[in-house]
């Protein structure tokens, strides 16, 4: 007799993350600070996938809820990829209801080139504002901020939260460079460091950011990137 | 996260024209090469780290190396003065805001979801947090300090504690 092959089923998109395998062990469930939440309990979102209950997957709140930390992927015996598959299902939403600002970031990312949709010239002015204010500290006076800058050693992308209202959390990078004596620089556009739609399940437009950081390294003839924080 | 996965997704190319580094790594060169000099007496109150899941965990299991002694040797150059919370590394637990959670309007599970969290870090004592995350760092900073008790716990980015340590 043959042995059951519960690894090469026919795979859908919400059960191909080897939700087969899973032997109901509940060690997911056990490890999840989100168990129990709206009643949110991973093993049974992994049976409700194998057992093609995509509707109810979808409307839900759950995968929503889980931070997709993988705490769950991390100890489950059978390598089942419950952080893909909470990825997927959230993909599958209609994005107009997609919960909260995330679809709306990703909306605006796509147009403006950032999360929070601030206009070129917007960054521009606060970067070099920021930039003034820094170099009034003490050690920094010669501080210049490196916008656009050819054929730098290292290019930084920004997290759009810090330009749209924690500036002076960009400093201490900053004052890191000024003092390792870098040669960086920051694009004025397509700036974003943030992929929110890593987080909707959207793959084009994760790609259309990601190839935007690409374009940047390229026009601006850069070494090295940052990967961003 | 998302950029590396992507790059190495869509983008393989990139990786034979451009070089690349987290920001842990680029600390690191800093440091060991003497580009910047550091000051341990600059943090003298007891603190302990919180492994972010992207730099930790998920990188482990999507990149195969998970970011875990990288932090706590940068730690090690600025103060002598800290403590790991247990469990951490890959066993750590989120601090409730990953997956895009901050941005959805469900707060009140956000809040819920960092209890264990923050028994965590109130079992080390400590008075300063250290995070490499930007998610983490506003969950602890606005959600977690107020929601649990614990207004007197400095929440700072690692490479702020890095440039505050700076010897010009």
């Amino acid at each position: 007799m043959e042995a059951l092959d519960l690894i090469n089923v026919p795979e859908t998109k919400l059960n191909a993350q080897q939700a087969m395998a899973c032997f109901t062990c509940a060690t997911c469930v056990s490890g999840c600070p989100a168990t129990g939440i709206d009643g949110f309990d991973a093993r049974k979102l992994v049976r409700m996938a194998v057992l093609g209950m995509e509707k109810e997957l979808i409307d839900a709140r759950w995968p929503w809820i889980c931070t997709m930390c993988g705490r769950c992927d991390y100890a489950c015996p059978m390598g089942v990829k419950i952080g893909d598959l909470i990825r997927n299902i959230r993909s599958l939403r209609g994005r107009e209801n997609v919960p909260g600002t995330l679809h709306k970031g990703v909306t605006a990312a796509l147009k403006t080139g950032n999360n929070f949709g601030i206009p070129r010239e917007d960054f521009v002015f606060v970067m070099k504002d920021v930039a003034e204010e820094f170099a009034d500290e003490e050690g920094f006076d010669d501080f210049e901020m490196p916008l656009d800058k050819k054929g730098a050693n290292i290019l930084c992308t920004v997290h759009g939260k810090l330009p749209f209202g924690q500036t002076d959390d960009m400093k201490f990078w900053w004052k890191i460079f000024y003092a390792a004596n870098e040669s960086w620089t920051i694009p004025s556009e397509n700036w974003e460091g943030v992929n929110w739609a890593l987080y909707t399940g959207d793959d084009s437009a994760m790609k259309t950011m990601v190839g935007r950081i690409v374009e940047n390294m390229e026009k601006l003839e850069a070494k090295n990137l940052l990967f961003p924080e | 996260m998302a950029t590396r996965l992507g790059l190495q997704k869509w983008y393989p190319e990139f990786f034979k024209k451009y070089g690349t580094y987290t920001v842990f790594d680029l600390m690191i060169k800093y440091i060991k090469e003497g580009r910047i000099k550091l000051d341990k007496s600059k943090h003298p109150r007891l603190a302990t780290y919180h492994d972010p899941c992207n730099y930790g965990r998920k990188s482990e299991m999507k990149f195969g190396h998970g970011y875990y002694e990288e932090p706590r040797w940068i730690i090690d150059q600025c103060s002598d003065n800290w403590v790991d919370t247990f469990p951490n590394k890959g066993f750590q637990f989120c601090c409730g805001a990953g997956g895009g959670s901050w941005l959805t309007p469900y707060k009140e599970e956000r809040v819920y979801y960092g209890r264990k969290k923050a028994q965590q870090i109130k079992a080390t004592e400590a008075d300063l947090l250290v995070v490499s995350c930007h998610s983490c760092y506003d969950q602890f900073k606005k959600s977690l300090r107020v929601e649990y008790d614990m207004e007197d716990l400095e929440v700072k980015y690692l490479w702020a504690m890095v440039a505050d340590a700076i010897v010009l």
